[in-house]
């Protein structure tokens, strides 16, 4: 009786056991290979390096650089990741917002024109001349002048050409002019820096900030309304443009050496980042010289005068430039006055 | 109508440079010029890789779209190439290129640049197929021939894979399959179906049974 009960409940034991170590069993061996696979990872092979190299090589952050047999500059970078950035900053940026800055205020120079018309002197021309500009100066400021119309005009032909130029001209005409201009461009370039560098030392000691600048430049110069404001040889406007042209005019000599002298060994990295200043600081310049040559011909009466003969009447003088103008009239007088010799003008006049 | 492509299998270029050797002597291409070129990344540590590298003959080409005076254009096969009569040398290609393809031949005074020159897929350029004009400013016109390129032709390895790009995808795709993927599908051993090299370090390769 007790030994067949006991019998049973040995019994019971094995079945409950068979079964706990088929269900172990089952949910176990399944796992030794997984666990040799683990075993086999940690001791000799390891993940396929190439998957995080391509996945940095295509990274969009940095060039990843390697060995290369063949020699040159850039050559050992597998991707250059900022070719692209350049040319969306070109295309999509440089090209559409460039034109629209040029048209808009060209539009304002010229509705501003329409609407309130030159600036005249006060109570007419006198009639009486007086130097503005000598020869120095005169000369300075055109071939300045000559060196920046030439470089704007090839360089917005090759900027713009493509978009305006191709249609009328035929892809072969326009390669011909294109190419003209890359090498005006490539050639006048550097004399440039001459003509910036001979600017500033002409005209840099009249162009520092004195008292009454900010006061001209809150009443807008008398642009607006509100009659002639008081200024020295040059107004604030003037000594700004001056600082533009100079300022800009660096930057462009910069970054256009680097761009102009390809084998100096700058990468494709450092010539991007020049043409975008290059034509940042180019299209503002010529927007900026827009005002300039408005103001100097038709915008004010009596101006382009000083800048060809070298004289301007009196009364544009005293209308514009009324402290230059009391300057220039006592060192007239103390000339006269301390002249030794026999020749001195007759007393009065003046 | 089919579409060219190139296609480097890092797993196989073993950095020999037969195809810029093929190249530069296939298409008398301008001194201080390489169409192609290998890099070759993590040179000398473990899990180096090298690839070769040419004008990849983008669907969307940087290069076309920045040029100043348009002269690059497409041929029916996909391949990007350009007009040395229109190009003024300005380089504007040279910096959008993500791969280095467009270069400067430097023969002027000062190192002035000429007029680029750049991987053609050996299709030569917009002169009469093979004429000798073509071939002193482009190279050689092999596809005009029914040849592809010759640097993928070269390719010691068939690492270089060159031709229209349904069929390079396929046989590419093949050596794919049969490597295997993530942690098996590389090494030597599996890249030439020979099992020895790895098999000490447990990796298995398996042979591809053909290209």
């Amino acid at each position: 009786m007790s030994s067949s009960k006991r019998s049973r409940i040995r019994h019971h034991r094995m079945v409950v056991f068979s079964l706990l170590s088929l269900l172990v069993l089952t949910l176990v061996l399944p796992l030794i290979p997984h666990a040799v696979a683990e075993l086999g990872e940690s001791t000799g092979r390891v993940a396929n390096p190439g998957t995080e190299l391509w996945r940095d090589v295509r990274q969009r952050d940095r060039s990843i650089v390697g060995a290369t047999q063949v020699k040159g500059v850039d050559s050992g970078v597998l991707i250059n990741v900022h070719g692209e950035d350049w040319r969306q900053f070109r295309m999509q940026q440089l090209i559409p917002y460039g034109a629209a800055l040029m048209g808009i205020v060209l539009s304002v120079i010229l509705l501003f024109y329409l609407v309130r018309g030159p600036l005249r002197m006060q109570g007419g021309a006198s009639g009486k001349k007086i130097q503005r500009f000598n020869v120095f100066e005169r000369t300075t400021h055109w071939f300045t002048v000559g060196i920046f119309w030439l470089l704007a005009l090839t360089g917005l032909v090759l900027l713009y050409g493509r978009f305006v130029l191709i249609p009328l001209l035929g892809p072969d005409g326009f390669g011909l002019t294109a190419s003209a201009c890359k090498e005006a461009h490539n050639l006048f370039g550097p004399m440039f820096l001459v003509a910036i560098l001979m600017l500033f030392v002409t005209f840099v000691k009249d162009n520092f900030y004195v008292r009454g600048d900010f006061t001209w430049l809150l009443k807008g110069g008398g642009l607006l309304g509100g009659g002639h404001v008081s200024a020295g040889r040059f107004n604030a406007g003037e000594k700004i443009w001056f600082w533009i042209a100079v300022s800009g005019g660096m930057v462009l000599c910069v970054t256009g050496l680097i761009l102009d002298f390809a084998v100096l060994g700058q990468g494709r990295e450092v010539m991007a980042l020049s043409h975008v200043l290059h034509g940042i600081v180019a299209l503002v310049v010529i927007t900026v010289s827009f005002g300039h040559i408005y103001l100097g011909t038709a915008g004010v009466e009596g101006t382009l005068s000083s800048m060809t003969t070298g004289n301007v009447d009196e009364a544009w003088a005293k209308s514009h430039h009324d402290r230059w103008y009391a300057e220039v009239k006592a060192a007239a007088a103390d000339a006269d006055e301390t002249e030794p010799g026999g020749v001195a003008s007759p007393a009065g006049e003046g | 109508m089919a579409r060219m492509k190139f296609l480097c299998d890092a797993e196989r270029c073993i950095e020999c440079n037969a195809c810029v050797t093929a190249c530069k002597n296939e298409n008398d291409v301008p001194w201080g010029v390489n169409r192609r070129r290998v890099v070759t990344i993590n040179d000398g540590s473990p899990g180096e890789r090298s690839m070769s590298v040419a004008c990849m003959h983008c669907s969307d080409a940087p290069c076309a779209a920045v040029c100043p005076v348009d002269c690059f254009y497409f041929t029916d096969d996909g391949v990007v190439l350009h007009d040395k009569d229109i190009c003024i040398g300005c380089g504007y290609c040279f910096y959008a290129c993500p791969f280095g393809a467009p270069q400067f031949p430097q023969d002027g005074v000062f190192g002035q640049r000429g007029k680029m020159d750049k991987c053609t897929f050996c299709a030569g350029g917009p002169e009469a197929d093979n004429s000798p004009e073509e071939r002193t400013r482009y190279g050689s016109n092999r596809l005009a021939e029914g040849k592809l390129p010759l640097c993928a032709e070269m390719c010691a390895t068939r690492s270089l894979l060159a031709g229209d790009g349904d069929t390079v995808s396929d046989i590419f795709r093949e050596r794919v399959t049969w490597r295997g993927s993530a942690g098996m599908g590389w090494g030597w051993g599996v890249a030439y179906g020979k099992s020895g090299l790895r098999k000490g370090k447990g990796v298995d390769g398996r042979a591809t049974g053909g290209d």
